[in-house]
C-alpha cells in the first residue's frame, strides 16, 4: 500500500504525535508499505534528513491545552499540495489530529484517497472543536475510518462529534528500545533509590507537585534521588525551588538525547508522572513500565487507560502532593513492591508493541479503503442510471 | 563560587551563540588568558618545549598561541553541550582506526581508552556516547563542587558516567569493564600525585598506573586514541592499535613496562599536535617552571 502519513505538528520539534508518526512510518515501511509524511517544519533542511519527507507550511507556536502547539497556519499550500497528492496517488491517507488547521484540513478537502484519522488528544474542553463544529462537520464525511489512541481520547472527540465510533488503538513503544539491563548512567546508579520523571517541563505535567513530595521523601528516605529528564519554560522554575527549598541530589539532566533515554529509565527505580490534566495517553508510561520501572501515576483518564493500579502502579490524585509523597515513600522503602510492580509493568508493555500496534493500524486501513469502495460504487451507480436519460 | 558564577555567564552565552560566533568569542578568550595568564602560558611553553624541542623560540611562541586558541575553542564546545543537539554533531566526528576498536572488544573484557587531554575530547566522547555505544569517563574531581556537578550533569545528560578516581570509582569502573563498555581516561596528568616515576618525553614524570593495573589484573586491552580539531572546525578520532598487557609475575616491572608503552603512544600522538595537547600543568618533576606556573590555573 502507498500511505500518506499526515501531521499537523512541527516535525523538528519533538513532541507525541510527532513521534508517533515517526514509529508508525517506521514500522510499516517495514512491513513493505510505501510511507510518505506531510508535516510543517520549523527547520530548513529537514527533507534531507528524513527519508520521503514532505515539508509543507511555516510554523507558529500556538498556546493550547497548557501547552504550545506548534502547527502550521499556511493556508495556501493547497496548490503544492494537490500537485503532490496527483503525482504520489496515495492508497490511503492517515490524518493525526485531522482538524487541526490548516494541513490536515487542507489535505483532507483536496484528496480522493481513503482517510483514516487518528485522534490523540484530551482536555477538559476544547474551544476550537465546539465553536469549529459546524464547519469541521463538513470535513466528517472525508473520514472513512477513525482511531482514537484510549477511551478518554474516544470519548472527547465523540462529547463534540457523537457521529463519529473511533476504535481505540493504542499508542505503540519500541520494546527493541525499551527495555531492561541496558548499560546504567553510572554514578546515578549508587546505592540511592532514583525516582524519575520523564517529560517537557511544563505546567500540566505536574513536576512542581513532585518536587514537593520529594521533599516529603527526601526527609525520610534520605537515600533518594530524584532525576528530571527533559526541558521546557519551566525550568527556572524548577531550578530555583530545588536551590531555595535547599533539595539535594536532584539531577536536572535537560533534553536527553533519544539514543541515551532508555539508559536513564535502566538507572532509576521508580518512574514518576505526576501530571494533573491534559494527557489523552501516556507513551511515557509505557516506556518506564517496559524499562520494568513500578510506576507512581495521577489519576487521569489518559494515564488510568494504561497503568493498572496496585498491578504496575501506585496512583495518586492529581495535583496532591502530599498523596505523591506518601506513594514514592512506600516505594522507595520497599524494594520488594518495587520488583513486583515492576515485573507486571514489563509484561504489560509487550501488549503495545509497534509490530502488534501497526498490525491493528492496517486493518482499519484495509477497512477504510472497502468502505470507500462501497460508498464509490453506491455513488457511481445512480449517476449511471441518471446519465442514461439525458443522452434519450 | 565566583569563579563558577563567571563560568555560568560565559556558558550561558556560549550555549546561545551561533557555532562560528561562539569560537570567535572563545578566541578573545583565549587572547585574554595568552596575555594575563602568565603561569598557565609558561607551563604550557615549558611542555611544549620538552614535546618538540626541535623547534625555535619563536615556533614555539606560535604554537602556544595556537594550543591556547585551541583550548579555547575546546571549552567554548564543552559550554555548548547542554544546548548540543548531539544529531547535528554527529556528521562532525570522523572516526579512524575503527578497526582497533573492533579488535579490542572482540577479547569480551572491555575496552579501557587511554588518551591525552587532546583536542576537543569532551565533544568527542559525547558525540560518542549519544550515537554510537556508551562511554565512561575515569575522570580528575574537579573544584569547585558547583563546577564539578555541572560537568557530571552535561555529560550525563549524553549519557557519558562520570566516574571519580577513587576506590568507588575505580569498583564502577571495573564493573562497567566487566559489562564489555567502554571507559575512557587520559593519563597525562597526574593529579594524585601517586602514579609511577616514568620517562616522559625523556624526562621523569609521575604517570597514573590505573590503567596498566586494570590491564594486568583483567586482561582489558588499553586503546590509545587521540583526538584533534581539524582546520575546518570538526573532529578527528584516530584509534591505534590495541595494548594487550601480559603478566610476567614481575608486578612492578610489568606495570612499568606497560605504562611506558601507553606513554609512547601518547608522545608520538602529542608531537603530531603539539598545538592541541592543553596542558598548562606542571607534569614533570625537575622540569624549570616558573614559580607561578605550580599555582593551580583553570583547568
Amino acid at each position: 500500500m502507498k500511505i500518506g502519513l499526515v501531521s499537523p505538528y512541527d516535525y523538528s520539534h519533538p513532541g507525541g504525535v510527532t513521534e508517533h508518526l515517526r514509529h508508525l512510518g517506521g514500522w510499516l515501511g517495514q512491513l513493505g508499505h510505501e510511507v510518505r509524511t506531510f508535516a510543517p517544519s520549523s527547520r530548513r533542511g529537514a527533507e534531507d534528513e528524513i527519508r520521503d519527507f514532505y515539508r509543507i507550511g511555516r510554523v507558529f507556536p500556538l498556546p493550547a491545552n497548557d501547552s504550545v502547539a506548534r502547527i502550521t497556519l499556511s493556508f495556501h499550500i493547497a496548490r503544492r499540495v494537490q500537485e503532490i497528492l496527483e503525482r504520489e496517488r496515495f492508497d490511503v491517507l492517515h490524518f493525526h489530529e485531522p482538524f487541526l488547521p490548516a494541513l490536515p484540513l487542507t489535505l483532507l478537502s483536496s484528496s480522493h484517497a481513503p482517510h483514516v484519522a487518528t485522534f490523540h488528544a484530551f482536555a477538559k474542553s476544547n474551544l476550537g472543536y465546539y465553536y469549529g463544529r459546524p464547519i469541521l462537520k463538513q470535513y466528517l464525511k472525508h473520514l472513512d475510518a477513525t482511531i482514537a489512541v484510549s477511551p478518554p481520547a474516544r470519548d472527547f472527540v465523540r462529547h463534540y462529534f457523537p457521529q463519529l465510533d473511533p476504535c481505540v488503538i493504542p499508542n505503540g513503544i519500541d520494546v527493541d528500545r525499551f527495555r531492561p539491563g541496558q548499560t546504567p548512567i553510572h554514578h546515578l546508579r549508587d546505592d540511592s533509590v532514583n525516582v524519575l520523571f520523564v517529560g517537557r517541563l511544563e505546567k500540566r505535567k505536574g513536576l512542581l507537585d513532585l518536587l514537593r513530595a520529594y521533599q516529603y521523601l527526601q526527609q525520610r528516605v534520605p537515600r533518594s534521588r530524584l532525576i528530571v529528564v527533559g526541558d521546557g519554560p519551566l525550568r527556572g522554575k524548577v531550578e530555583s525551588f530545588v536551590s531555595s527549598h535547599r533539595l539535594d541530589n536532584v539531577v536536572l539532566a535537560g533534553y536527553v538525547p533519544a539514543q541515551v533515554l532508555p539508559r536513564y529509565y535502566c538507572s532509576a527505580d521508580i518512574a514518576c508522572f505526576p501530571a494533573t490534566g491534559g494527557e489523552s495517553f501516556g507513551v511515557v508510561l509505557l516506556e518506564a513500565m517496559a524499562a520494568g520501572l513500578p510506576v507512581v501515576a495521577t489519576e487521569i483518564p489518559g494515564y488510568l487507560s494504561v497503568v493498572e493500579a496496585g498491578v504496575d502502579s501506585l496512583t495518586v490524585r492529581p495535583k496532591s502532593s502530599g498523596e505523591l509523597g506518601v506513594a514514592l515513600t512506600v516505594l522507595a522503602r520497599d524494594s520488594y513492591l518495587r520488583r513486583k510492580l515492576g515485573q507486571a509493568a514489563l509484561a504489560k508493555a509487550q501488549r503495545y508493541s509497534w509490530p502488534m500496534v501497526a498490525a491493528r493500524v492496517i486493518e482499519v486501513y484495509q477497512e477504510a479503503r472497502e468502505t470507500r469502495r462501497a460508498l464509490s460504487e453506491k455513488e457511481a451507480e445512480p449517476s449511471v442510471h441518471h446519465s442514461l436519460p439525458s443522452v434519450g | 563560587m565566583l569563579r563558577f558564577r563567571a563560568f555560568r555567564i560565559v556558558q550561558w552565552l556560549m550555549e546561545r551563540l551561533p557555532r562560528p560566533l561562539a569560537y570567535a568569542l572563545a578566541i578573545v578568550i583565549a587572547r585574554f588568558a595568552y596575555l594575563f595568564a602568565r603561569g598557565a602560558r609558561r607551563a604550557l611553553e615549558e611542555n611544549l618545549r620538552a614535546a618538540v624541542p626541535q623547534v625555535s623560540g619563536r615556533e614555539l611562541r606560535l604554537i602556544t598561541w595556537n594550543n591556547f586558541r585551541n583550548h579555547s575553542k575546546a571549552y567554548a564546545d564543552l559550554m555548548r553541550l547542554p544546548r548540543a543537539r548531539v544529531e547535528e554533531l554527529q556528521p562532525l566526528l570522523h572516526v579512524e582506526g575503527m578497526e582497533h576498536l573492533e579488535a579490542a572488544r572482540a577479547h569480551g573484557r572491555g575496552v579501557l581508552v587511554v588518551s591525552a587531554h587532546m583536542g576537543s575530547w569532551e565533544v568527542a566522547a559525547a558525540i560518542w556516547s549519544a550515537t554510537i555505544a556508551p562511554v565512561s569517563l575515569f575522570a580528575e574531581e574537579l573544584e569547585p563542587r558547583e563546577l564539578l556537578d555541572w560537568y557530571r550533569r552535561t555529560r550525563a545528560r549524553l549519557g557519558i558516567s562520570v566516574l571519580p578516581l577513587n576506590r568507588a570509582g575505580l569498583k564502577q569502573v571495573i564493573k562497567a569493564l566487566e559489562a564489555q563498555e567502554m571507559v575512557v581516561t587520559a593519563i597525562d596528568r597526574d593529579i594524585l600525585g601517586t602514579g609511577l616515576v616514568t620517562d616522559f618525553f625523556g624526562r621523569p614524570a609521575r604517570i597514573p598506573e590505573g590503567p596498566a593495573a586494570i590491564a594486568l589484573h583483567k586482561g582489558t586491552p588499553l586503546l590509545p586514541v587521540c583526538v584533534y580539531r581539524l582546520p575546518d572546525d570538526s573532529y578527528q578520532a584516530v584509534g591505534y592499535p590495541p595494548i594487550v598487557a601480559e603478566p610476567t609475575g614481575n608486578r612492578n616491572e610489568d606495570l612499568r613496562r606497560v605504562t611506558r608503552q601507553l606513554v609512547a603512544h601518547l608522545e608520538e600522538i602529542i608531537r603530531a599536535h603539539p598545538d592541541q595537547w592543553h596542558m598548562p600543568h606542571r607534569i614533570w618533576e625537575h622540569a624549570n617552571y616558573p614559580a607561578e606556573a605550580t599555582a593551580k590555573v583553570t583547568s
